[in-house]
């Protein structure tokens, strides 16, 4: 089952500009989530990254990979999702492949590796047509009010 | 325990909460001795779901505090796997 921008709002607090993920086009039980962002071309950090020559920062990269971690997570938990907890960031090891522009459909997939209550570990591989971008794993926390 | 099995398990621990092996006793407390927070303590769980090929099922995690329980729950597995 699809997730369109207000279901996904729903899960993730973040919101435009900082909000990375367009679309979930597929979910595989909690194991998996396969998440869409479309590289517009007026997206508000090319006019810094950089004038004249737009490339997708390698950070927003694993910020949206983060998202799409997230997504699983409250696939995988949705009883604490539901409770809007904070999610942190707190390892990352990533490589970067091809650099990412404009018009670019960017597909984010994240896979669990270990989810606990209180945090979680994910892989994810980013793509553009077909071909790897990027590639993480992600060590996040989540922290309840 | 075997010696072999110690230092093995000792030097996953160590690489991955970042101190120097011979720090990692048997009996240091992960959390108030070695200063392992939440985020550490799940990659250690995850590293050994991995090379040893178990489940550490989330209720046990708060018991496993040092290196001597973490080999006390992997050995079992191991040896019934062996």
């Amino acid at each position: 089952m699809n997730w369109d921008k207000e279901k996904i709002k729903s899960i993730l607090p973040h919101r435009e500009p900082f909000l990375f993920i367009d679309e979930v086009i597929e979910i595989d039980g909690t194991e998996k989530v396969v998440a869409v962002k479309n590289i517009k071309n007026n997206e508000s950090f090319f006019e810094g990254h950089f004038p004249g020559r737009p490339i997708m920062p390698g950070v927003l990269i694993i910020e949206a990979m983060a998202q799409a971690s997230i997504i699983l997570f409250s696939v995988d938990r949705p009883e604490i999702a539901k409770t809007h907890p904070d999610y942190y960031l707190g390892k990352v090891k990533a490589e970067f492949v091809s650099p990412v522009y404009p018009g670019d459909k960017l597909v984010i997939e994240t896979n669990k590796v270990k989810f606990l209550d209180y945090a979680g570990i994910t892989d994810a591989v980013a793509k553009v047509n077909n071909k790897v971008v990027a590639t993480a794993n992600l060590v996040f926390s989540i922290k309840k009010e | 325990m075997t010696n072999n099995n110690f230092e093995e398990v000792r030097r996953l621990v160590a690489e991955i909460i970042e101190v120097p092996v011979e720090r990692l006793s048997p009996d240091a407390d992960f959390f108030k001795d070695l200063g392992v927070d939440s985020l550490k303590a799940i990659e250690i769980v995850a590293a050994f779901e991995k090379k040893y090929r178990i489940i550490i099922p989330e209720k046990d995690i708060p018991n496993i505090k040092n290196l001597r329980q973490i080999i006390e729950y992997t050995e079992p597995v191991k040896t019934a796997k062996a």
